[in-house]
């Protein structure tokens, strides 16, 4: 502004100066011509650049590849699998992770507790059971080997289906009582991807009880519909199973029955549905025995991948998840006076042969933001305030050297760098699905000799 | 009067944007406080930017202040400049155009007593006008780029006080005082992966500077004059913004901060220079000037700077005969500038060498005059990481000579 004042000061002086004089023409004359003239200045297309170093000097952009991040395993002692809408059945022997086994209870409702009654009292129809079976439909879910013959057997759960806990769910370590006899048992080759439903059939005595229950008109409700059929469960059985498949809440008990009526036979079926979500459940368990990770603590402590042969685990169904510290990254404020971390990229690469066509990698992993002990604050936010998410890349070479999940992690390690107090946030990585899912992956750590997490951050200084 | 008022009004609001519009933009406008420009009164662009030992004579001579000593006795000055350039920007690989139309100084002199003179005059400094895009660049410790690109804007004005005092017929004795004001505007945007880094910071630099300066007559056809521009000191102060744009977001990570940045500073120059007339209508001017850069210590932020030798020969002819016809009262100058520049830039100089001519146009029967000049002129090189500009400028002084006390008379 300054400069301003003074050009027209500089500018009226003269005009008044020279006002009276042969010279005044000639100066607006002058002026005129230098006003029009400065219109047609070119512009800078900036395509001419000299020194690049200089460029360099005032603001440095700096790759940091050395900041130390710690792996290591967690265990979350429960996760709730009622109301997932999955019946999870079987179990296999996971080369690492040790033997993981679903077994899935549910509880049964029917729409009418009365067979139809048609007729007058002197010609009343007579009701004949035929048989019972179990139609469970494929949800498309699938674990493990599925070309091997799949065996589990149907129970009658014992005790009523109420969970111990307030908040009326059940979690992947719930167990009910069920009586030993088996109701049902069914050995086949899962084709979750072909097939819609397979078929079981049922002990006739159990059927024919049942039926006669309803007949006999014992049963009349809910009430005392699930007083005498408190829920089935359905166990894999141990010494013939490879796979964990996935059903969905439309499988139902059907009961087969007749009704005679003058000389007419009618085939009639009743369904027995899962009506209620939260009355069903999966409870998945991993016998670690004689594994790398058969120490896992407590939830609130963690087992480092040091102890692990340089690896970190993630499992679903079962709770067991990677957490990822950065002990280091306040030291990038030293760096320089004024820097800020404006892009970063975690790189997490699943061990070489952990995975394979019958134990894949997920597409993507979730990423939670957690505290010392392991609490979770909620999940890893971008800047807008949306998911961030460890997202697949699946080019592969002759080493799967480029397999790995990358998450952005700038504004959290910004955040993290900046931080004023003493405690630090750490991330925790799970799978898609961790409550209704059995898959799992296992990943490099830092000093892992082929599959190293990498940590890339951008840095600026200002 | 109302209409005249308006136009008059106008022009000057037009005139003042065009002054203070950014001028020419050059990619050696990134270092130091920009380009440095040239903004020579009267006919001195014509004959190579010569003429320390000139006097102001008919026209303000910015050359020297010692010069002032000789401005005639009840008459003012004025000298109004513009210029028109057309570089030619090239390198390895492309070559552009530009024009640029500046404003290129504003400067009033008037006698104080019969053998001293006043000056005040402002003109652009230096111009920190650049343009960055699309420029890919190492990440530091990585195989890896990140883009930048970049706008500066801005510039430094001089605003200039000179007093000149003869003290006896031979030795003429001057000082100046200028006041170096300004701001640059640097805008960068750096794309590194998926963020975008936005930082911006306006620079205010204020600073002054005295020069003394003498002429001595060896004899009526020979003077030898010197000058001294003492070091001086620009402050500089900075307002910065940061913010990062990821996820289409913006995050603030600083708003308008005030710092102290390194300051500049302005070396010692010595000049010298002769003016030697032939044949009563040959005037020859050559000065030297070194400027000792290297003592500065100048801060990284502003580049590598190094000693600069400047070397500018005129030549300036005028009919003997005198005042007969229009055609004859013409004068005409020509000169040659060869200058090493300041700056290094990855190791290279900056050199600059123009050749000059023009014509001092007289305004009907007076001692005012339109001068105009040309020059051709090659900054850089190709190669090397540098730029070659190649340049055509024009420059249109307007030298007014008024008389101040003849008119009370005719009144």
């Amino acid at each position: 502004m300054k400069a301003v004042y003074i050009i027209m000061m500089l500018i009226i002086l003269p005009l008044y100066l020279f006002k009276n004089s042969s010279m005044y023409k000639y100066l607006l004359m002058f002026l005129f011509a230098m006003s029009m003239l400065s219109c047609g200045t070119d512009t800078d297309a900036g395509e001419f650049v000299v020194g690049s170093d200089y460029l360099a000097v005032t603001n440095k952009v700096i790759l940091i590849d050395t900041v130390t991040v710690e792996m290591s395993t967690i265990n979350f002692d429960s996760l709730v699998t009622s109301g997932q809408s999955r019946i999870l059945i079987g179990n296999y022997d996971d080369p690492v992770f040790g033997k993981v086994k679903s077994e899935s209870y549910f509880q049964l409702a029917v729409d009418n507790y009365t067979l139809p009654s048609e007729g007058s009292d002197t010609n009343a129809p007579n009701y004949v059971f035929d048989s019972i079976s179990m139609i469970l439909k494929y949800d498309h879910y699938y674990y493990g080997d599925t070309t091997k013959v799949q065996t589990f057997n149907i129970h009658r759960i014992t005790q009523k289906v109420k969970p111990n806990t307030d908040d009326n769910s059940f979690y992947n370590n719930s167990v009910l009582n069920y009586s030993s006899e088996v109701l049902g048992s069914v050995s086949y080759k899962p084709r979750p991807k072909e097939k819609d439903s397979i078929n079981i059939k049922m002990n006739a005595a159990f059927g024919e009880a049942l039926f006669l229950k309803f007949k006999s008109r014992e049963i009349s409700d809910f009430e005392t519909f699930s007083e005498y059929l408190k829920g089935l469960v359905l166990v894999p059985s141990t010494s013939n199973s490879s796979s964990v498949i996935g059903f969905n809440l439309t499988s139902k008990v059907r009961l087969y029955y007749s009704k005679y009526l003058a000389d007419t036979e009618t085939s009639l079926i009743k369904d027995f549905t899962i009506s209620e979500a939260s009355k069903q459940f999966n409870s998945i368990s991993l016998g670690k025995t004689g594994t790398l990770i058969q120490n896992l603590p407590l939830s609130n402590s963690n087992l480092s991948s040091s102890l692990t042969s340089r690896q970190g685990f993630i499992q679903s169904g079962t709770g067991v998840a990677c957490r990822i510290d950065f002990p280091g990254i306040k030291q990038l404020k030293n760096i320089s006076d004024k820097g800020a971390i404006v892009d970063a990229e975690l790189i997490l690469r699943p061990v070489n042969n952990s995975y394979s066509e019958m134990l894949p990698l997920a597409d993507s992993l979730q990423i939670y933001v957690a505290d010392k002990l392991n609490r979770i604050s909620g999940t890893l936010l971008n800047s807008a305030g949306s998911s961030v998410y460890g997202v697949l890349n699946k080019k592969s070479d002759e080493f799967n050297e480029n397999i790995g999940y990358s998450v952005s992690v700038g504004s959290f390690l910004q955040k993290e760098m900046l931080r004023k107090t003493d405690s630090q946030s750490a991330l925790i990585l799970t799978l898609p699905g961790i409550s209704k899912s059995v898959d799992r992956i296992i990943l490099g750590d830092q000093k892992h000799p082929n599959n190293k997490i990498q940590l890339k951050i951008y840095y600026i200084s200002y | 009067m109302k209409n005249l008022f308006t136009f008059l009004s106008c022009m000057i609001l037009m005139t003042i944007n065009s002054f203070s519009q950014s001028i020419s933009s050059s990619p050696y406008s990134l270092y130091g406080l920009g380009s440095v420009y040239d903004s020579d009164f009267g006919s001195i662009p014509s004959i190579g930017s010569s003429g320390i030992a000139l006097p102001s004579g008919s026209y303000i001579n910015n050359l020297n202040p010692a010069s002032l000593g000789y401005i005639p006795q009840n008459h003012f000055m004025f000298d109004l400049g513009g210029k028109a350039i057309l570089t030619t920007f090239q390198s390895n690989s492309k070559s552009e155009k530009r024009n640029n139309f500046q404003f290129s100084h504003i400067a009033f002199a008037f006698p104080v007593t019969k053998n001293s003179g006043f000056s005040i005059s402002l003109h652009p400094y230096s111009s920190a006008s650049f343009k960055i895009s699309n420029l890919k660049l190492p990440v530091e410790n990585s195989a890896e780029n990140y883009t930048l690109d970049a706008i500066g804007t801005g510039g430094l004005n001089k605003f200039d006080f000179s007093y000149g005092y003869r003290i006896n017929k031979k030795l003429s004795l001057g000082v100046s005082g200028s006041v170096l004001f300004g701001n640059t505007t640097d805008d960068r945007s750096y794309t590194v992966e998926k963020s975008v880094t936005a930082i911006s910071k306006q620079t205010d630099y204020n600073g002054f500077r005295g020069t003394v300066g003498l002429q001595y007559k060896i004899d009526s056809t020979f003077t030898i004059a010197s000058t001294f521009k003492l070091p001086a000191l620009v402050n500089a102060s900075k307002v910065q913004s940061v913010q990062t744009v990821a996820d289409e977001v913006v995050t603030t990570i600083e708003s308008d901060v005030a710092s102290d940045t390194d300051d500049y500073y302005m070396p010692l120059e010595i000049g010298f220079g002769i003016s030697k007339r032939f044949k009563n209508n040959i005037n020859l001017t050559f000065d030297y000037e070194k400027s000792f850069w290297s003592n500065t210590n100048q801060s990284e932020l502003y580049g590598e700077f190094v000693n600069q030798d400047r070397f500018a020969l005129g030549f300036i002819f005028k009919s003997k005969n005198n005042n007969r016809s229009y055609w004859d009262r013409i004068q005409y100058g020509t000169g040659l500038n060869f200058d090493t520049g300041y700056l290094e830039v990855d190791g290279k100089r900056i050199n600059n060498s123009a050749i000059s001519l023009g014509v001092s146009l007289p305004l009907e029967n007076t001692f005012s005059t339109l001068n105009v000049s040309y020059s051709y002129g090659q900054k850089g090189k190709i190669g090397g990481g540098l730029i070659k500009e190649n340049y055509h400028k024009l420059s249109l002084n307007l030298s007014l000579d008024g008389i101040w006390f003849v008119k009370r008379k005719i009144e």
